[in-house]
């Protein structure tokens, strides 16, 4: 083989590297160029920044961004809560956990959509939830048509079906640390509690870290729920900001609105990203890595 | 806190776990093998029967084939194979001039990469509409595979693979005359298995869960994938609960039938990049 090593390199990288750039890097160029335009009857207009200023006075768009906080501000603390939980038992050696560990994996498989539509069959006021809740004296409750319920379901079936996926970087984590140190502090006489707290929790922190983050990063751009159960509604009660802009661009035909919002969800991502890769490089417990 | 009781808190908890992950899947399961109007029988008052297909039928199955599923599951197997296809060989290609060669930039390079695979593909989706229509690409089974085939996940997974392969296969291979073609090919794939069969998964599973970018980059609706498949179907047949739950059960189980056997490989695949993440 005489090929220079350049030939190679742009050979090897090229496909992969153009790829990135074309289909993810050039579209966030795209997103914050085309929120500086606006298009009325078909003809695009230079605006500058006014769909930003537009998005500030904005009451629906304040009312989304209140929904979208909300409901990361709860869904994102109970995944990992919960995943954590999860990754717990996972990693138990008892008999009888091979079945277990499987049921445990089952939600991975199956998509987002199809826990709705399961989920919205299960959740009507006919269905098999409020079947079982009448069996003890409860209900029937509309739990996707009230605005008191629905972003609580939608919650409710987004950590049913998330949860496993994230177990699963978490198992990773706990396996990586060393049984010698759980071992050592139970024969000082750390109690099971005191072990998770003291030894297991810190040195999964990196691994807790990334969980968080990656979660936020998918609960912040969550669609699918919305899309199929609510449209947003009853009474914008689940209208999260990535289904606003998705009206925005594609019912209303607003682009420039759409772009500006999906600007300002990706500038929150990123200060989030920015923040874990500042809290990762600084946790000090890096060798559990 | 006696190691009985504390036992019997674990499977008691793990139980609640596994009852609340499979009940719904287990009626959805069973109710599509009823007759629609007999879909909430059972309920109001509440008896255990409600979790039993009874009475048996397949009709649900029938009127699915019949409505086209079966061209949907086609389609979406025939991109999230191609995807798959493409993606090992470009991901892989990356992943081994990462791991082997040096050159200036490199760290930032391969930084940028792996930041790309935490901005989920959501992110972009609206713009990446913009992007594909300029190609010339909406309606067009290239705007599902081509966006989808370069992936920073899976280059970042060869490339940790491939850097702890000892360098000196590689020396003595280049001693022996190979090509640096004839080294990946001969060398590092047949070692990388696990790591195919991992990246491989993840980028079929990405494919087959694909819902918000096919919605976006299929407006005609002609060719259908199968999560928006699973959703306009949703949107037509309102009150066809029993076909529902049976292309529910379909859309899950033809991923399951891959996840199960390769499990291993699955969460092998995921915990590495995070814990390294």
């Amino acid at each position: 083989m005489n090929r220079s090593p350049v030939a190679l390199l742009v050979l090897t990288l090229a496909p992969a590297l153009l790829g990135l750039a074309i289909f993810r890097a050039y579209p966030i160029g795209l997103a914050l160029y085309e929120s500086l335009y606006t298009t009325i009857a078909g003809e695009r207009t230079f605006v500058g920044l006014e769909n930003y200023v537009g998005l500030l006075t904005d009451s629906g768009f304040w009312k989304s961004l209140r929904v979208t906080l909300w409901f990361n501000l709860i869904i994102n603390p109970l995944q990992v809560a919960l995943a954590l939980a999860l990754a717990l038992m996972f990693v138990q050696k008892l008999p009888g956990m091979a079945v277990f560990r499987l049921l445990f994996l089952i939600p991975i498989g199956i998509s987002l959509p199809v826990a709705v539509i399961i989920w919205r069959i299960v959740l009507l006021p006919e269905g098999f939830l409020n079947g079982a809740l009448g069996a003890i004296g409860l209900g029937p409750y509309r739990f996707l048509t009230s605005p008191d319920f629905a972003l609580y379901s939608i919650i409710a079936i987004a950590t049913w079906k998330g949860i496993s996926y994230w177990m699963i970087f978490l198992v990773g984590g706990l396996q990586n640390i060393p049984p010698e140190i759980n071992e050592a502090a139970r024969l000082e006489g750390a109690s099971a509690w005191q072990r998770l707290w003291l030894v297991t929790l810190p040195l999964l922190r990196p691994t807790l870290l990334f969980v968080l983050v990656a979660d936020i990063t998918i609960n912040f751009l969550l669609f699918a729920p919305v899309f199929m159960l609510t449209g947003g509604g009853p009474r914008g009660s689940t209208n999260v900001l990535m289904y606003e802009a998705y009206k925005s661009g594609f019912v209303f035909g607003d682009m420039g609105r759409a772009m500006a919002i999906v600007v300002c969800l990706v500038a929150m991502l990123l200060v989030i990203v920015a923040i874990q890769f500042r809290l990762l490089s600084s946790a000090p417990a890096k060798e559990a890595r | 806190m006696s190691p009985a009781l504390r036992k019997l808190l674990i499977y008691g908890a793990m139980a609640v776990a596994a009852f609340v992950f499979v009940l719904p899947l287990w009626w959805a399961i069973a109710s599509s093998f009823r007759p629609n109007d007999a879909m909430f029988a059972d309920l109001f008052p509440f008896t255990p029967r409600a979790l039993l297909p009874e009475p048996f039928t397949v009709e649900a199955y029938v009127a699915i084939f019949e409505r086209g599923f079966g061209a949907i599951i086609a389609n979406t197997l025939l991109v999230a194979g191609l995807t798959t296809a493409l993606g090992l060989v470009v991901n892989a290609l990356a992943g081994y001039a990462f791991a082997l060669f040096e050159f200036p930039g490199k760290s930032a390079v391969l930084g940028i990469v792996v930041v790309s695979f935490m901005l989920p593909f959501e992110a972009i989706a609206m713009p990446l509409y913009s992007v594909v229509s300029q190609l010339g690409w909406i309606d067009h089974v290239a705007a599902l595979v081509v966006p989808s085939v370069a992936n920073g996940l899976a280059v970042f997974l060869f490339y940790q693979f491939f850097q702890q392969v000892p360098k000196d296969y590689y020396e003595a291979a280049r001693l022996e005359g190979a090509g640096w073609l004839r080294i990946l090919w001969s060398v590092y794939v047949p070692l990388s298995l696990p790591t195919c069969i991992s990246a491989g998964l993840m980028l079929f599973i990405f494919q087959w869960e694909a819902f918000l970018w096919p919605l976006l980059a299929m407006p005609a609706q002609q060719f259908k994938v199968i999560q928006v498949g699973m959703a306009a179907f949703q949107d037509q047949y309102t009150t066809a609960w029993n076909q529902l739950f049976g292309a529910a059960v379909i859309t899950a189980l033809i991923p399951m039938l891959l996840l199960i056997p390769l499990q291993r490989y699955y969460v092998q695949g995921l915990a590495g990049s995070g814990i390294k993440g």
